[in-house]
This record gives structure tokens, C-alpha cells and sequence, in this order.
């Protein structure tokens, strides 16, 4: 069990803010205080609204003032979803009875209730999500507004189906929000932490090994796919990443390497260090639960707090250290590569993509430059 | 960020008490401030203050604890979570634990008090806060103020001046802090506590042993009453801003302190001129403030340097950029200039 102490993971209605604020045409409403309004609005970069509740409509009811702010945003086109935050859900308060607006999305996810990957399945839940038998391509899910890869690897994603003849389907959850409800019956994800599992999955894009594992049952999945393009630029662009590598091996030694992330990046992160670098995974801590094969020649544990992180650190003592500038913030001196939120102190304009080849490409490349600026 | 539909009472979008007392309790540096509530409370917070410090240089994570309450419980109560939490923490040692409680504690009643009252080996202290049911962020650094100086004692007096309520999520925190240190240098007085930034608990004892304190700004007139009222200790009621602040900075200090001005205003009158002078170019240009100055003093602020330097105010006038909060001191006053010049011609 994860011990108490200072939570390193967003809360549950964050997670569902992320999940919902992605769909074009949902107005998001987190029913809670300015207090919990601001975190996911600065963190989501998306516009969500607010009800800004107060102490009265705590004692009162908060009902007049959810109409006051759903009133304002009715008839401008579009779908209203209302997250509950904690004291309102607490208070037991039936938000639907509430409002007239027939259409609404209510979902139920406080603080309390769990962590961010809680939250967005459970805001996915609530939209209905369901397959279009009819429609052609393939769905590309693992998106969430928190990431920040997610853009480019909705970009890359797309490139790669793109170059293999194949549209793209209904993005989970960055999409028009009618596109949930007629999916493509077959999905590719980016990111499984935030799996949409609607469709039947055919792979993964995390790392080149298993994207080109996906693009072999995607040959066989979806008719009309030509994944040649696809697998021959997998097999130019690794060698590259293996020239690279191996150039760095003349001359320093492989890294040890602890990485902090989400399962799915984490893991991602360690198998690509000790397969193109030989690194040594000294530690891989994730912020959710892992799953019970990961497939990594290292000890995989849940940790979600500051203190367990730095101690781990301190411990294992690694020459690069993978995470969040929670991280970079414990790891004074060593090597640091980000890849999971926040990612404070830098400044971020383009869209790099984790996923995918140029994913991999772009990892690499962070890690190798990381290792030389420390050591020379 | 969008904050439509813009509510309609400014005191929505005022933040929460935690935020605020969390942004005075993180800054002492040997103490645990420990979140009673949910984790994502905790996780939201350390989030914000570790971007804000990393924005001003410093890679320190601030101490934050969270009892981590589940839906559990919210349901039968977090009391034991709090206990269990706080026997953790103060086995740390720390300097002090500082416990806050978040605004679903005080929807189910948890007796905050109660608990800390039983902890023993280090100073606990409640600092009343509840979330948005205890008020808005400013009361949330006001109260924490409060309790801290709690730690503090009526001392002798050293002939120094406290620095009380500074803005630690403010980009140019420093930066105005040195401004202000640099008006008390010519009056040969220097700084005895920066209450509460980066200071430990110690330090904080030696609070009452000043002569003066100056509060950043108004809203904490609250917090220097409370002062003056425990310590004997006078205070000027902010921080010097705009073109002329320094000046009327300089003589109230002077006079709270029984201290004779004049050789330090000439010296400030002189470097006033000489700032002006740097930006003589810009004379008589047309401007319009962007954003529109959020409150009337900033609106004032920036139409007295504008005058100073006879630029032409008027709605076609190109757009220069005005702070959310108005410029400390002839510093500040410079350094706003060099925006507007970059912004005239650009």
C-alpha cells in the first residue's frame, strides 16, 4: 500500500475534467469552488466553467446557483457536463432534479472517490461510448488532456495510419463528442493508463517492438491496410536509434536508470533504456497500479508520494532519473528526462509525441542528450 | 483559462483558504504543513506552489502532508486518518507542524482541534482554514499569519523591521523584497524577519522584537493590527508603489522609526529623475493600458508614470502592459518602462 503523505497524481474529478473537456461540443462545469476549479483549468489547458459555489449555497443548497451557470451556457450549441467535486457530492444533493436541461451529463467523481484514471473512465463511462459498425477506420484512444504528449501523439498516430491507408476513427478523448457514440470497431492506443476499452484493441504504440507487433495484426484486422510503409520506416528509424546508441556506449557506460511515471509510460520508458542502451532499471515506480506482468527485469511498485520517490531515489542512487519535475526537483544533479505531468520550469510550444516512431525517436533522443550533458 | 460564466460575485473566484495559507506555511522551511483531506487537495496545491517556485528559481519541493481521506472516511469520519498522519509527521522532528483542514473536513465536522490538542514533542498548530467554506485565499494567508506568529514571544527590541505577508506566488516576490530592503538601507535600517518567507522556526520567534513592520499590501491590515496589538509593534500598511510611493514610503517609515529623512528622499528624488530621464524617448507618445488595470490604485499607478512622462493616454493609443499588481518602488517603476518601450516599438 502506497503510504500518506504528498500525493505526486491528480485527483479523480480531474481525471474526469480531462476525459470530458476533450470532446468538442461538451461544455464542462466542475460544480465546486474556485479552489477546485482552478487546478484542472491550469493543468487541462481547456475551457471548462465553473459554479464557484460559496458557504450559503453549501447550507441552502447549491441548486439555484448549478441553474444560474447552465442557464448561461444553454442554447450555445452542444452538450453540458457537470462534474461533482467533493462537498457537493458529500452533501448527497441530486444534481439531475436540479437542472431542466434534459440532455445533461452528470458525472460522480470528488476527490475522494480516486485517482485521475478513476475519474476519466468514469466521465467515459457516462457518455456511452459505442461502436459504428458501419464506420471505417481505426480508433486511437489513450488520450487525455493531462498528458502532455497527448497532441503529438494524436499527430503521430495519425501520420502512421495515414501512410498505411487507414483513417482515422473517433479519438478517445480528443474529438468531436458525437464521434463517442459511432467509434470504428477496431482501436490502437497510446497510452493503455487511460485505455477507452471500446472496440476490439489491436495493440499498442508505445515503443517500437510493440507498434510493429500492432501493425502486424492490424495488416490482418482492417482490409485494405498496407503496413509496408509503416514497417519499413519502423526498421530505418530503429537502426538510427540503434547507431545512436550505440555510438554513446563507445564511450560512457550505460546509465542506471530510475523511472517514475504512469504504468504505461513507465514501462515503456525502462524497456526502451535496457533494450537500445543496455541501462540498468534500477527502479521503476508508478503512479497507479501496475499491471501483474510488465515485462521489465526490475521490480515494478506503485509509488504515488514524494517521499517514497525521493527515498527511492536516494537509494538507488541512478545516473538518469525519468519522470516529472516533481522528480527533477528531487534528483539535484543527475541526468533528467520528463515525460510525465507537470513539467514545470521549462518552456513547451511544439508537440512532441511519446507514442509512435517518432515517439520513440524523440525519448531516445532526450535520454541521450540528458546522459551527455551530465557526463562530459 | 476561461472563467466564463464570470460569476457574478467577485468573491467566487477568490480562491480557497488553503491555497493561501499554504502559500505562508510551505515558505518555513524546518516545519511540515500537514493537508487534512483528500489527496487530491494535497496534490493540487504542491502542484501549484512547486510551479510558482520553480518559476522563481528555487528547485525545493514545499513540505506538504496529506491525511489522504478516502470515501470511507467522509462517511464515518477522518479524525483517525489525522491522528495516524500527524504521529508520522511529528516523528520527523520537525520544526513545527502546521495542520489545515480542507473544505470536506468541515462539511463532516471532523474536531480538528481535538486532535492537535493531543499531540505532544512539537508545536501543532490548527490554522484556521476549511477550503472555500473558510473564506478566500486572502483570509487563508491572513489566518495563517495569525497562527504562526504564535510561535513568536514578546522580545526585546533589536531596532529592525519585519517584512510581513509577502506575496510567495508572486513572480517578482524577490525582487520587491529587495526593492523594499533597498529603501530601508538609506534609512540605515535593515531587515529583521521576512514573515514568512524562507525563514525557519526559530527565526520566527524573534518576530516581536522589531520596530517596525511593513506589510506588502492593505489586505493585511488585519494581520499588522493583530501584531501591533500582541508585540506593541507599529506597521506601515504596504509596500512603496508607483513613482512617487518611494518618497511617501520613505517619510512614514522615517516617522514610525523617529528617524530624520531628508538625506535618504534627495537620494530618491534624484534616482526618480534619472529613471525618468532613461525613458525620455518615449515622451509624448499615445498609449492605452492592456489588460485594463484590475484594480482603481493600479489604474492610478499607471496614469501617474504616464504622466510623469507626458505620454498621451487615449483608447487609439498602442496598448502597453500593465501588472496585475502595481509596480514596487522606482524598480519596479523601471522595469514596467522597459515593457512599455519593448511594446511602443514594437
Amino acid at each position: 500500500m502506497s503510504e500518506c503523505g504528498t500525493p505526486l497524481w491528480p485527483c479523480a474529478m480531474t481525471g474526469a475534467a480531462a476525459c470530458l473537456a476533450g470532446f468538442e461540443g461538451i461544455s464542462v462545469v466542475i460544480h465546486g469552488s474556485s479552489g477546485c476549479y482552478y487546478y484542472p483549468a491550469t493543468l487541462l489547458h481547456a475551457p471548462l466553467h465553473g459554479t464557484f459555489i460559496l458557504e450559503n449555497e453549501v447550507i441552502f443548497g447549491s441548486g439555484d446557483r448549478l441553474r444560474e451557470v447552465i442557464c448561461d451556457l444553454s442554447g450555445k450549441g452542444g452538450r453540458i457536463a457537470v462534474i461533482t467535486t467533493c462537498v457537493p457530492s458529500a452533501l448527497g444533493e441530486d444534481i439531475k432534479s436540479m437542472v431542466d436541461e434534459k440532455d445533461i451529463i452528470i458525472v460522480d467523481s470528488p476527490g475522494f472517490a480516486g485517482e485521475m484514471e478513476a475519474g476519466y473512465r468514469a466521465a467515459l463511462a457516462v457518455l456511452s461510448p459505442a461502436i459504428d459498425p458501419e464506420r471505417s477506420g481505426i480508433n486511437i484512444d489513450g488520450i487525455s488532456l493531462s498528458d502532455p504528449f497527448y497532441e503529438g501523439n494524436i499527430q503521430e498516430i495519425s501520420r502512421l495510419l495515414h501512410r498505411a491507408g487507414i483513417p482515422v476513427g473517433t479519438v478517445f478523448c480528443r474529438d468531436r463528442a458525437g464521434m463517442a457514440g459511432h467509434a470504428s470497431p477496431l482501436t490502437i492506443g497510446t497510452n493503455e493508463d487511460f485505455g477507452s476499452g471500446v472496440g476490439d484493441y489491436v495493440g499498442g504504440t508505445l515503443g517500437i517492438p510493440v507498434l510493429r507487433a500492432t501493425c502486424g495484426r492490424l495488416a490482418v484486422a482492417y482490409d485494405g491496410a498496407d503496413m509496408d510503409p509503416v514497417l519499413t520506416e519502423l526498421d530505418k528509424e530503429e537502426e538510427r536509434v540503434i547507431h545512436a546508441c550505440d555510438k554513446f556506449l563507445r564511450r560512457y557506460d550505460p546509465p542506471g536508470v530510475a523511472v517514475f511515471a504512469g504504468a504505461a509510460y513507465a514501462l515503456f520508458a525502462a524497456d526502451t533504456l535496457e533494450r537500445y542502451l543496455d541501462a540498468e532499471i534500477l527502479a521503476v515506480g508508478t503512479r497507479n497500479d501496475p499491471p501483474a506482468q510488465t515485462g521489465v527485469h526490475c521490480k515494478v511498485e506503485k509509488l504515488a508520494g514524494l517521499g517514497e520517490v525521493g527515498r527511492t531515489i536516494t537509494e538507488v542512487a541512478p545516473d538518469l532519473v525519468i519522470g516529472s519535475s516533481f522528480e527533477r526537483s528531487l534528483s539535484a544533479d543527475r541526468a533528467f528526462v520528463g515525460i510525465i505531468p507537470p513539467l514545470r520550469g521549462q518552456v513547451r510550444l511544439a508537440h512532441p509525441p511519446l507514442a509512435g516512431t517518432s515517439g520513440t525517436l524523440h525519448f531516445v533522443e532526450d535520454v541521450l542528450n540528458a546522459c551527455m550533458d551530465k557526463t562530459v | 483559462m476561461t472563467l466564463r460564466p464570470s460569476p457574478s460575485n467577485l468573491c467566487r473566484s477568490a480562491g480557497c483558504t488553503l491555497t493561501g495559507a499554504l502559500s505562508v506555511t510551505t515558505h518555513v522551511c524546518d516545519a511540515i504543513t500537514v493537508v487534512h483531506g483528500p489527496a487530491g487537495c494535497t496534490h493540487h496545491n504542491f502542484s501549484l506552489l512547486h510551479a510558482t517556485s520553480l518559476d522563481n528559481d528555487h528547485v525545493s519541493l514545499p513540505p506538504l502532508v496529506s491525511t489522504g481521506l478516502s470515501e470511507t472516511d467522509v462517511i464515518f469520519g477522518g479524525e483517525g486518518a489525522l491522528d495516524r498522519t500527524l504521529d508520522q509527521v511529528i516523528a520527523r522532528d520537525p520544526g513545527a507542524v502546521f495542520v489545515l483542514s480542507t473544505c470536506i473536513v468541515d462539511t463532516i465536522g471532523d474536531d480538528v482541534g481535538m486532535v492537535c490538542g493531543s499531540k505532544a514533542g512539537v508545536p501543532v498548530i490548527v490554522v484556521p482554514t476549511a477550503g472555500f467554506l473558510g473564506g478566500s485565499f486572502q483570509t487563508g494567508v491572513n489566518n495563517a499569519l495569525v497562527a504562526l506568529a504564535g510561535l513568536a514571544e514578546p522580545a526585546t527590541g533589536n531596532g529592525r523591521v519585519n517584512i510581513i505577508g509577502e506575496k510567495n506566488l508572486e513572480y517578482e516576490v524577490d525582487e520587491n523584497f529587495a526593492e523594499v530592503s533597498r529603501l530601508l538601507t538609506l534609512l540605515d535600517l535593515s531587515v529583521n524577519v521576512r514573515f514568512v518567507h524562507d525563514v525557519t522556526t526559530r527565526q520566527i520567534t524573534s518576530l516581536g522584537a522589531a520596530r517596525l513592520n511593513v506589510l506588502r499590501d492593505p489586505s493585511l491590515i488585519p494581520v499588522g493590527e493583530y501584531l501591533r496589538e500582541r508585540f506593541g509593534t507599529p506597521y506601515i500598511p504596504g509596500y512603496p508603489v508607483g513613482i512617487s510611493g518611494t518618497i511617501t514610503f520613505l517619510e512614514s517609515v522615517a516617522g514610525a522609526c523617529g528617524i530624520d529623512p531628508r538625506h535618504a528622499v534627495e537620494q530618491e528624488i534624484t534616482l526618480r529623475q534619472e529613471t525618468l530621464d532613461d525613458f525620455a524617448d518615449i515622451a509624448g507618445l499615445g498609449v492605452s493600458f492592456f489588460p485594463h488595470p484590475p484594480d482603481p490604485e493600479g489604474g492610478r499607478v499607471a496614469q501617474d508614470i504616464a504622466q510623469a512622462l507626458r505620454l498621451d493616454i487615449t483608447s487609439s493609443g498602442r496598448p502597453v502592459p500593465v501588472p496585475m499588481t502595481p509596480p514596487i518602488g522606482i524598480t519596479g517603476v523601471r522595469r514596467m518602462l522597459h515593457r512599455w518601450r519593448r511594446a511602443l516599438h514594437v
